[in-house]
């Protein structure tokens, strides 16, 4: 059995971030992670980090930008932690050796995006989410840390309400091994492969708060996904919010910039929940292009599209066939981000003593309803970071917790019996079924019907999961039977999703019912709570919002 | 369309040696080799076992040989290669061992990448020092940093971009040649840091390390990397750079540099390649013992340089080119 006074679980922005503040004050905290660390989603977030320089700017402008973009629901005292930290953790970055792209004058360059009020999005051209996890990835090889990299987490494991470490899969050899550990940190990410159409990495499964939730940590605001309004028509990948920072126009099929009917003062940089139900609702009344909307940088000119958008013109090129510089983008929107999570105080703590969580995995929460643009990565550093110095303090003094080695046995026996099973169901194909059923039936426009739905689907596809086989029954680095575990994580992910969503019955930010078209401070300003009772049901239960400057108010751009 | 994906198998648990397996699918427009091999995997053979995470080209998971060249198979289409070769046959990337079908064993490269120091050095540690949260109306300001200052970063080789695929590893000669070779991504990554304005490098410790033997000279100058690279970044013009910078700043005591310069003093001095000459200067009379053998086979089948060059007869333009590339006071 391994033991190490820290393990953390996830190796993308949040996790990196919250190593090195342990590894820089001597603790002795070790990374896991079912990839290379390099390999995180992280890397893919494009366009910006948000934080308030600038003069004429003011982190309370910030501050209140992100509580309005959250519909209210996000914890204010949580948010302004977010907003007044932010400069000072972009410093750290480049003091980390983080490049930034520069004004003129020598300052870091910042740009608008959706929701803002001040062009405060810091950004490296069209791949800051890249320069961010490399250079703190480099930080983390600077401290000489441990990394146990395609090692796969099933469960906590927890004894008496306290942390006594993991258990985890050695990819590679194919051998289960117990991690003891004064203080887990789960930084395992989103869960976007829930749907068909996202923006996600194919590792992002909600691993995490799967593994979260089966132990007894709640989950909350699991009914809040973002969709974002600009992902590549035939693959879904992401096309950076910056290109609308820059100056996109949306088009429909008449030619037309259609967000002046939606959100008449910001247009094309309305938050991303307004943006993506204003493209869904062109598209539904036939004045999409072949199921698209058109995103035109034409007018930017190349020069200004090779310096800042770099990355998006090869994307547009190697996955459209598309030059955005002679050619507008076909784009929809596509899953994106998970608002919720594990539900987390300010430090990143759980109800499990020593058990931690941050990043998107986490809800804190700072997003509520609806995540602005170049928030998440601010989120992970922030976050993260505090995350990080609480564990330093908290190992201190603590011992370590008894490990029970059976919840190793019983992960090990799980995965020994999939691979025994002779069932035919192959996990692959559950997963795009269930993928286009959340996508039809829980995405950008929901009603009670269809995604009831959407819950028998799940229904359906938990019984027929039970005869889930593998080709594979080989030890050495089974893909096939961590794909068929990551397929059960999103299943119940799924599930979490759908029932809080048909429960919730307000249009609250990135929750839209047609059938409940107005937000409903009155019964619904509060936060939804999911937890695993002893059948395997979910029970859900709320918790109040903490408004501590701005009271709500209607919310119009 | 119908194509055939032939995959390289090897599962050593069970395979007594590789072979290929064929799949037959049918393709949708724009089909990547990715979407091929999850296809694979979803609907005919779990077993068939890759690296992949965000089929968007920026994780640098799913690089492999793609009939034979080495790329990303979540940015190469079906098509293309369908046109080209009539099939997609895949094999794990070169220069690695092989754990098992198209994934490789990435140890030694990342441990390169370490070796190297891929961060700022020379600063003391940062905890806590300034850093603050912020209260009502307060500020903070930012250090500048001039833009210039960033372009040798981000304006001309790209350096940061790096994905750490491994596909200039996989196709690199220098590793071909010398397995403990630190190869185009970890020496691009030194010249990353090396030329980051916030270094504090001050005793030019990069470039030495970088220059001890399996360092930067050992770069045979192939250029595979810049070719293979699927983020137009060019280890090899960084690689390049540092030997320059190395000489310049008299960080000479490697073979490499010792042959550059050598070479550079031959051509100053008689406007002619003088191999004996470049060889004593490169790996002294020690070094040529050493390689007697060889240079005796050489001598054997006719190979054998002159003794004596003469000068050549536009001799003055040579020395009107070294004034202006300002090389001549270099060599000493």
């Amino acid at each position: 059995m391994l033991k190490h006074d820290v393990v953390i679980v996830g190796a993308g922005l949040a996790g990196l971030r919250a190593c090195i503040e342990l590894r820089k004050r001597g603790v002795d905290a070790v990374i896991v992670s079912k990839v290379y660390p390099t390999r995180s989603h992280s890397g893919a977030a494009q366009g910006g980090v948000n934080a308030a320089f600038d003069e004429n700017d003011s982190w309370e402008s910030h501050f209140f930008d992100t509580v309005k973009g959250s519909d209210y629901i996000g914890d204010q005292d949580a948010i302004e932690i977010l907003t007044s930290e932010a400069p000072g953790n972009i410093l750290e970055l480049q003091k980390m050796g983080v490049v930034f792209n520069r004004n003129d004058d020598g300052g870091i360059a910042q740009r608008p995006f959706g929701g803002q009020s001040f062009p405060r999005s810091c950004y490296y051209a069209d791949a800051v989410g890249h320069m961010m996890l490399h250079g703190l990835f480099d930080n983390v090889l600077k401290y000489d840390t441990k990394i146990i990299y395609e090692y796969f987490v099933t469960s906590l494991v927890v004894d008496n309400g306290k942390i006594s470490g993991v258990a985890a899969y050695d990819i590679k050899e194919g051998k289960f091994h117990g991690i003891a550990a004064k203080a887990v940190l789960f930084a395992t990410g989103g869960y976007g492969q829930v749907y068909s159409s996202n923006t996600n990495a194919l590792i992002n499964t909600g691993d995490g708060m799967s593994v979260a939730i089966k132990a007894g940590v709640p989950l909350m605001d699991m009914e809040f996904v973002q969709f974002h309004p600009t992902t590549l028509k035939s693959t879904g990948i992401l096309v950076t919010e910056g290109a609308r920072g820059e100056g996109a126009y949306l088009l429909n099929s008449l030619g037309v910039r259609f967000m002046s009917k939606y959100a008449p003062k910001a247009m094309e940089l309305a938050p991303r929940d307004v943006v993506a139900r204003a493209e869904q609702t062109e598209i539904n009344e036939g004045r999409g292009v072949d199921g698209a909307i058109l995103l035109d940088v034409r007018h930017l000119g190349k020069e200004k599209i090779m310096e800042k958008l770099p990355q998006i013109m090869q994307l547009s090129i190697d996955f459209e066939g598309v030059n955005p510089i002679y050619e507008p983008i076909p784009i929809r929107p596509g899953a994106h981000y998970s608002m919720g999570g594990i539900k987390t105080d300010n430090n990143g703590r759980t109800v499990v003593e020593g058990f931690y969580s941050a990043g998107e995995s986490a809800c804190v929460s700072v997003h509520g309803a609806n995540r602005l643009g170049g928030n998440s990565l601010l989120d992970t550093i922030v976050f993260g970071r505090r995350a990080g110095i609480d564990i330093a303090d908290y190992i201190k003094n603590v011992d370590f917790s008894k490990f029970d080695e059976s919840t190793v046995k019983r992960d090990e026996e799980i995965f020994e019996n999939i691979k025994k099973s002779a069932g035919k169901e192959r996990h692959g194909l559950l997963k795009t079924e269930l993928q286009e059923d959340m996508r039809k039936n829980v995405g950008v426009f929901r009603e009670e019907s269809l995604m009831k739905k959407a819950i028998e689907k799940i229904e359906e596809l938990k019984e027929r999961a039970k005869n889930v086989g593998v080709d594979d029954k080989s030890h050495l680095f089974n893909t096939d039977i961590i794909e068929a575990f990551e397929f059960k994580n999103i299943l119940l992910i799924a599930e979490i999703i759908a029932k809080g969503a048909v429960m919730r019955q307000e249009s609250r930010g990135a929750h839209y019912r047609n059938d409940f078209p107005e937000r409903d401070d009155e019964k619904w300003l509060k936060h939804t709570i999911a937890k695993l009772n002893p059948k395997g049901g979910i029970d859900f239960d709320f918790s109040p919002v903490k408004i501590t400057k701005f009271k709500p108010q209607p919310r119009t751009y | 369309m119908e194509f055939t994906v032939k995959s390289y198998r090897f599962n050593p648990e069970i395979d007594e040696k590789p072979y290929y397996k064929e799949y037959v699918l049918n393709d949708f427009p724009g089909m990547t080799v990715l979407n091929a091999l999850m296809k694979v995997k979803a609907e005919l053979d779990g077993t068939l076992s890759f690296r992949r995470s965000c089929r968007s080209a920026i994780c640098g998971s799913c690089a492999m040989k793609i009939n034979g060249i080495t790329k990303l198979a979540c940015k190469t289409q079906i098509s293309s290669e369908i046109e080209k070769f009539g099939i997609i046959k895949v094999d794990p990337l070169g220069n690695m061992p092989i754990i098992k079908d198209l994934i490789v064993d990435q140890e030694a490269f990342f441990d390169k990448i370490k070796e190297i120091k891929p961060y700022l050095l020379g600063k003391k540690d940062y905890i806590e020092d300034d850093f603050k949260a912020l209260k009502d109306g307060e500020k903070i300001k930012q250090p500048v940093y001039y833009k210039t200052e960033f372009q040798t970063l981000t304006g001309n080789n790209d350096t940061p971009n790096c994905i750490l695929c491994e596909c200039c590893y996989s196709e690199c000669g220098g590793v071909v040649a010398n397995p403990k070779y630190l190869g185009p991504a970890a020496l691009a990554k030194l010249y990353r840091y090396s030329e980051d304005p916030r270094d504090n490098d001050k005793n030019g410790s990069r470039l030495v390390n970088g220059s001890k033997p399996a360092g930067m000279f050992d770069c045979v100058l192939c250029q595979a990397c810049e070719e293979f690279c699927p983020k137009g970044i060019s280890p090899v013009k960084t690689i390049v750079k540092m030997h320059e910078k190395a000489i310049k700043n008299s960080i000479t005591f490697s073979k490499g540099a010792k042959h550059i310069i050598g070479i550079a003093r031959s051509i100053q001095e008689t406007g002619r390649l003088d191999e004996i000459k470049v060889a004593v200067d490169s790996v002294g009379i020690s070094g040529i013992l050493n390689d007697l053998p060889v240079a005796i086979g050489a001598g054997l089948k006719g190979k054998m340089p002159p003794l004596r060059l003469k000068l050549i007869k536009d001799m003055e333009d040579i020395r009107v080119a070294f004034k202006d590339l300002n090389l001549e006071e270099k060599h000493d």
